[in-house]
């Protein structure tokens, strides 16, 4: 230990360091000022920017005793007596900020970088920014936020008032539509805001795992005799403590939170060690040993789909038809094959996707501690507290009445915190067993390993079509990779499918699709689930089709999309639809019909469609509740708090709430509290996936609202004696029509809660029965459906094969946008989002292990890659959705992958047909094009 | 699966942070074999918590003030190595005499690793390998390749030689300007040229003595160097290098190709002008050991070789009528 003396934000302190701690680590776990995040501990995103003596710096790369006698500034020391810096300003005020878990080293870098070059241009701050990671906005709204700035910082004045987008109040509303900042962006700007791994409790013991090295093995033995021996550890965990089996789904729940008897993915966990200090638990982690028998692993969809031999082992008991095979789905309408015979045009493609990753920039993390009475309490980076909430109760057999979960801040999650995971149930269940809080925390490396990612994928399908080019038949096989275990994989395979029957009309139309085990980790739900691959396999047949009939793309889809208000061949439920005016946009802003196929060679625009659902009409889990319940209430001092299980993930959800609370209300956005995601406090939710937040608790927001509006304007009319019919609330104010009442907000709230208390509104929403009667006939089923558009353009250096993406132009109907600044900030993440997995992104393995867990080596697209996003809202106002509000979170990045395979294709000629799309198969298919054309 | 050191390294761990060039190397020969320098530490760090470098003693050279200096002495330019990656372009005689470098030096890692990685450091940069930069556990799952103290190589599924890649990307613009190290070690200093420090063995891809330290790099002035810089790489950021290639021609002529992330060392060519450029690509080729241990293909990697010489020499020609 040496003693270290640091200046933090003008402010002396002294600490007792190791050698090896990280300034990163003093400054978190010594001085708690946590508002510097660790992301990837190899300083390969940025998040623990801060400033030591004027220059910016990884602090979980630094020694901390380098920093002897320094001066360093980390994000809390950015504001002063209260008001933001006006760096911080302008990055609440753009939309900078969706999850926040990278806000502090983005601000930090680009306070270094300001201060340095005072007028920057854009390409300079883009420059400037491009160690830092953002997996949220796509940087667009953080780069503008930085050049908003500028000026600020070279002390001129501002010369627009700070309010951003639209400021007007449209169709009458005075919140609804009006571009807001995040109700808690200011506490993700300065540091403040807590996330899972901010948390820091007296005496806590740090839980570390032990994991499997191989990718299918039986365990023969565990000795933990010399890791018990370690001073400090506390307890060794393994399987056979929690034989209880969970998973996500009901229907497939076959995961167990440690590993008993054997071992299918490499990371799997095998045995957990709570001890004094992380230092002491991986320490003793290393000292257990192991003793394995392996067992033939099954690495790819071939070798899972081939009978399993002699002396080979399923990965699982409950495989089908004695192959690796989970679950087998079909739907047909009609007849494929002699509707192909049939048709006068048809195109036959194969296509291969690997694997993605969610890469949110927040490692998994979270705090488990017992209260007196036995209750448990866990703190975790989830979307959805109500399924950790279930399996935990499942696992520890306990009553559900004794544990609560609780989502604090969240950095990003895009599905891969969508599911109960094992260190959730592990932390649980070793706080109960030792009466202590336990924490822990992922590094990068364990987040891939963990996945839950986006399923390797590969499909053949065929369109028809007849001369006019509207489509008459579409078949496809379909066969994904879903790892080691279930999670999400059951309806990750319906949806490959039956998100095929929209936004074109087709009536002939059949699928199947086959989901294989492997000994690999576990793919799940990733934004977008199940849809992306089968919609970039579509797009790109339309692309093919119109090609060889001598179409233009746009003109084909123009002629086949589904009009609004009808139904699918399979009886999804078409309301609102916006996808035409999406093209029409994405069209003109592009300038499509001048440009597409008359680009110089190298350069070419890619177009594609899509859609999505605004969330499932049926629970996975079949009950009577509502799919989301929301309580308001109002007590004498005039504060509104929505309670509401629903989990801002930094999609906003919170604000959301809010703006919807405050426009029914009449009241300004500051009036209105809002309390989620905690299952103690708050009503039920089914969590924040499948894009179901907005439609759903905004439904059950409004109504709850409307509910309450009632009752305060019902003991008000009584009050008064006044008719109710001619009250109205509007601008913090009840009046009547006729002008006899005219109260403030407090003076009503005072009247309406005399003689009874505060005033306890609820709502609720339950999804319109949907759907046909026919086997699979639920899946796909959404009380609502987002469409979108978008065009590519594309740079190819037919010398290398490299891509670049040049402008993306992108228009997305979403009903409503109720927050336009979050509305594009979903969108333009969405779009990088598809980019990655377009050009970049892949997780590549080994034997079973990921070749690349993390992000120096998995490929997140920084800020010097991105194009020019354009970005086009687009409102078609659903009779349904709260204010006309749908879906805007995931479905806008399904065109956005093949629009560039798409554009790629109109820039030098070849059709590229796996993702991701490199830059060796460009050069491979432009070879081999120029001899097919040479002979 | 863990980032952490051990128990009970972390307790024995020694960090100094000498103050001069004697202190560093005196106290290098009190920890002979068991410890590392560690300059701007964006390598040395992540490698420690990987558990490749397991160091028990650290000797944190960054605050010695000798060597964050740039002496123009005669027709040498002596830049010290403990300059930052980012400080380069403020320097006035590089700007003049050796744009190449400040732009190798840009093309490394990010915005952030570049003002906190030094040029002594990029030039020291451990070789790597996606079978080796990775943790201790996942190491142990592939069975430890030959680097990580294992018995065979796994990218080559089983060769006996290491074909870990040597990265440096100023280094190979450095080679390409002539550029020699001034090396401090206890026994006393040398001037070496830079390619003759890289063994070309993956497994010890420098031949410094351990206690070695590079304290300047040092290049000939008034030889009128036009370079051409380029590198492969996924990203516009952060990424190392897939291929870096440095050509550069001289004022006598004289063409030199150093190559960096297609061997365990830099391929280094030295020709001239009127060379035929067919002749260097396949030259360039025959000395590359590019295996598949890189996000692109061996195959694509050596196809990228000749595309960059094909379009430097190009570039060449154009300023070198």
């Amino acid at each position: 230990m040496k003693h270290l003396q640091l200046t933090v934000n003008e402010r002396r302190y002294d600490a007792l360091v190791e050698p090896h701690e990280t300034l990163a680590t003093v400054l978190r776990e010594k001085l708690g000022l946590t508002g510097t995040k660790i992301g990837c501990e190899q300083g390969a995103c940025g998040a623990c920017t801060v400033q030591v003596n004027g220059a910016p710096l990884l602090s979980c790369i630094t020694p901390a005793l380098r920093c002897q006698g320094a001066n360093i500034l980390t994000i809390e020391g950015l504001a002063s007596n209260g008001a933001l810096h006006p760096l911080q300003e302008k990055f609440v005020e753009k939309g900078a900020i969706q999850c926040g878990f990278c806000t502090p080293g983005m601000v930090m870098t680009a306070l270094a970088f300001l201060q340095e070059h005072p007028t920057p241009t854009v390409e300079q701050i883009k420059e400037a920014i491009s160690g830092n990671l953002c997996r949220c906005t796509g940087y667009k709204k953080i780069i503008e936020a930085i050049a908003a700035a500028a000026p600020l910082l070279r002390g001129e004045a501002e010369i627009q008032p700070p309010s951003a987008g639209t400021t007007a109040s449209r169709d009458g509303f005075r919140i609804v539509g009006k571009a807001t900042p995040y109700i808690d962006a200011r506490k993700k700007v300065t540091g403040e805001a807590r996330y899972a791994d901010d948390y820091q409790f007296k005496e806590a013991l740090h839980c570390k795992f032990l994991r499997s090295v191989y990718p299918h093995a039986r365990i023969i033995s565990i000795d933990a005799s010399e890791a018990k021996k370690i001073p400090g550890v506390r307890y060794v965990l393994t399987g056979e403590e929690l034989p209880e089996k969970f998973g996500v789904l009901p229907i497939s729940r076959d995961q167990t939170a440690l590993a008993i008897g054997k071992v299918k993915y490499i990371g799997e966990i095998v045995a957990a060690v709570a001890a004094d200090s992380e230092e002491i638990a991986a320490a003793a982690v290393k000292r257990i040993k192991v003793q394995y028998q392996p067992l033939r692993p099954f690495l790819t969809i071939a070798e899972s789909l081939q009978p399993i031999g002699e002396g080979e082992e399923a990965i699982h008991p409950h495989c089908r038809e004695g192959k690796n095979i989970h679950k087998r789905a079909s739907l047909r309408f009609g007849d494929q094959r002699q509707g192909l015979q049939q048709a006068p045009h048809r195109c036959r493609m194969h296509f291969e996707f690997e694997g993605v990753s969610h890469a949110f920039t927040e490692p998994h993390a979270c705090t488990a501690f017992c209260e007196a009475n036995g209750n448990i309490t866990l703190i975790t980076a989830t979307q959805v507290p109500h399924y950790v909430h279930r399996s935990l109760a499942k696992v520890l057999q306990m009553p559900v009445d004794k544990i609560r979960v609780i989502k604090p801040f969240l950095g990003g999650g895009f599905g891969g915190k969508g599911d109960p995971f094992a260190h959730e149930i592990i932390a649980a269940f070793l706080a109960k067993k030792l009466g202590k809080p336990v924490k822990v925390r992922f590094s990068r490396e364990e987040v891939f390993l963990t996945n839950h990612g986006r399923h390797p994928t590969q499909m053949d399908i065929e369109l028809g079509a007849d001369p006019e080019g509207k489509f008459t038949v579409l078949d496809a096989d379909i066969k994904i990779d879903g790892g080691a275990y279930g999670s999400f994989g059951v309806v990750t395979t319906y949806y490959n499918g039956v998100l095929l029957q929209a936004p074109y009309q087709i009536d002939n139309f059949g699928f199947e699709t086959c989901r294989v085990y492997t000994n690999k980790p576990p793919s799940g739900a990733m934004r977008g689930h199940g849809a992306v691959n089968p919609r970039f396999a579509m797009e790109v047949l339309i692309d093919e089709l119109a090609h060889q009939m001598g179409m233009d793309p746009c003109e084909m889809r123009f002629k086949n999309f589904l009009p609004s208000h009808t139904l699918t061949v399979g009886q999804l439920r078409i309301t609102s639809n916006g996808v035409r005016e999406a093209l029409q946009t994405v069209m003109e802003r592009s300038q499509w019909r001048e440009r597409y196929g008359k680009l110089p060679f190298g350069r070419g625009l890619g177009v594609a469609c899509g859609f999505y659902i605004s969330g499932s009409a049926l629970p996975i889990i079949w009950n009577q509740y509502p799919q989301t319940a929301v309580q308001i209430k109002v007590d004498l001092d005039g504060r509104v708090v929505v309670y509401s299980g629903a989990s801002d993930i930094g999609q906003g959800s919170d604000t959301m709430m809010a703006q919807i609370a405050a426009e029914v209300l009449g009241l300004d956005l500051h009036n209105i509290h809002v309390h989620s995601a905690d299952t103690l406090m708050t009503p039920v939710d089914l969590g924040s996936y499948s894009s179901r937040v907005t439609f759903m608790v905004g439904n059950a927001t409004k109504m709850a609202a409307e509910n309450l509006k009632q009752e305060i304007l019902n003991r008000v009319a009584d009050g008064i004696g006044a008719a109710v019919e001619l009250l109205e609330m509007k601008n913090r104010r009840i009046k009547s029509s006729d002008g006899k009442v005219d109260l403030s907000w407090n003076e009503a709230v005072e009247m309406a809660t005399a003689g009874r208390g505060a005033l306890v509104a609820s709502g609720y929403y339950i999804s319109p029965k949907l759907g046909g009667n026919f086997k699979g006939a639920g899946a796909g089923l959404s009380p609502s459906y987002s469409f979108g558009a978008v065009v590519a353009e594309v740079q190819v250096d037919p010398a290398s094969g490299r891509v670049t993406v040049k402008n993306l132009w992108g228009a997305h109907d979403c009903g409503r946008a109720l927050n336009p600044l979050a509305v594009e900030g979903q969108l333009e993440g969405s779009w990088h989002m598809g980019m990655g997995q377009a050009l970049s992104e892949a997780l590549k393995y080994h034997q079973g292990l990921i070749i690349n867990p993390g992000f120096l080596d998995y490929k997140i697209p920084t800020s010097l890659d991105i194009p020019d996003f354009h970005t086009h809202i687009i409102e078609s106002c659903d009779p349904e959705g709260p204010f006309g509000a749908k879906e805007c979170g995931e479905g806008a990045l399904h065109p956005a992958v093949p629009a560039i395979a798409n554009a790629v294709f109109d820039a030098v000629g070849v059709r590229i047909t796996s993702l991701p799309i490199s830059p060796e198969m460009i050069l491979k298919e432009i070879r081999l094009k120029e001899k097919i054309e040479a002979v | 699966m863990m980032n952490w050191p051990d128990m009970k390294d972390s307790a024995q761990l020694l960090y100094y942070c000498p103050g001069t060039v004697e202190e560093a190397l005196q106290l290098a020969q009190q920890y002979p074999g068991n410890f590392s320098y560690l300059a701007g530490g964006t390598d040395v760090w992540v490698n420690r918590r990987q558990g490749n470098n397991t160091a028990n003693c650290l000797i944190d050279i960054s605050h010695i003030a000798e060597l964050q200096t740039v002496i123009p002495t005669g027709s040498t330019l002596k830049i010290g190595a403990l300059i930052k990656l980012d400080q380069l372009k403020n320097l006035p005689q590089i700007r003049e005499h050796f744009p190449v470098l400040i732009q190798a030096a840009h093309s490394v890692g990010s915005p952030l690793i570049r003002k906190m990685g030094t040029l002594g450091g990029n030039i020291l940069c451990e070789n790597r390998c996606i079978y080796y930069n990775q943790s201790e556990s996942w190491r142990e799952a592939v069975n430890y390749c030959l680097k990580s103290g294992g018995e065979m190589c796994i990218a080559t599924g089983g060769r006996k030689a290491c074909f870990s890649e040597f990265v440096s990307d100023t280094a190979a613009a450095l080679i390409s300007l002539d550029a020699a190290v001034e090396i401090g070690d206890p026994g006393g200093s040398a001037t070496l040229k830079l390619e003759d420090i890289y063994s070309g063995d993956g497994l010890r891809p420098r031949r410094l003595s351990k206690t070695a330290l590079i304290k300047f790099i040092l290049l000939p002035l008034g030889r009128k160097y036009q370079v051409v810089f380029k590198k492969l790489r996924p990203r516009n950021s952060m990424d190392f290098t897939s291929l870096t290639a440095a050509v550069s021609v001289n004022n006598s002529g004289r063409l030199k190709i150093a190559l960096a992330g297609v061997s365990p060392g830099p391929v280094v060519i030295e020709s001239d002008v009127h060379a035929h450029p067919e002749t260097l690509v396949r030259e360039a080729l025959k000395l590359s050991k590019i295996v598949d241990n890189d996000v692109y293909s061996r195959l694509y990697r050596r196809e990228m070789i000749r595309v960059f010489l094909e379009e430097s020499f190009e570039a060449l020609r154009g300023t070198n009528p």
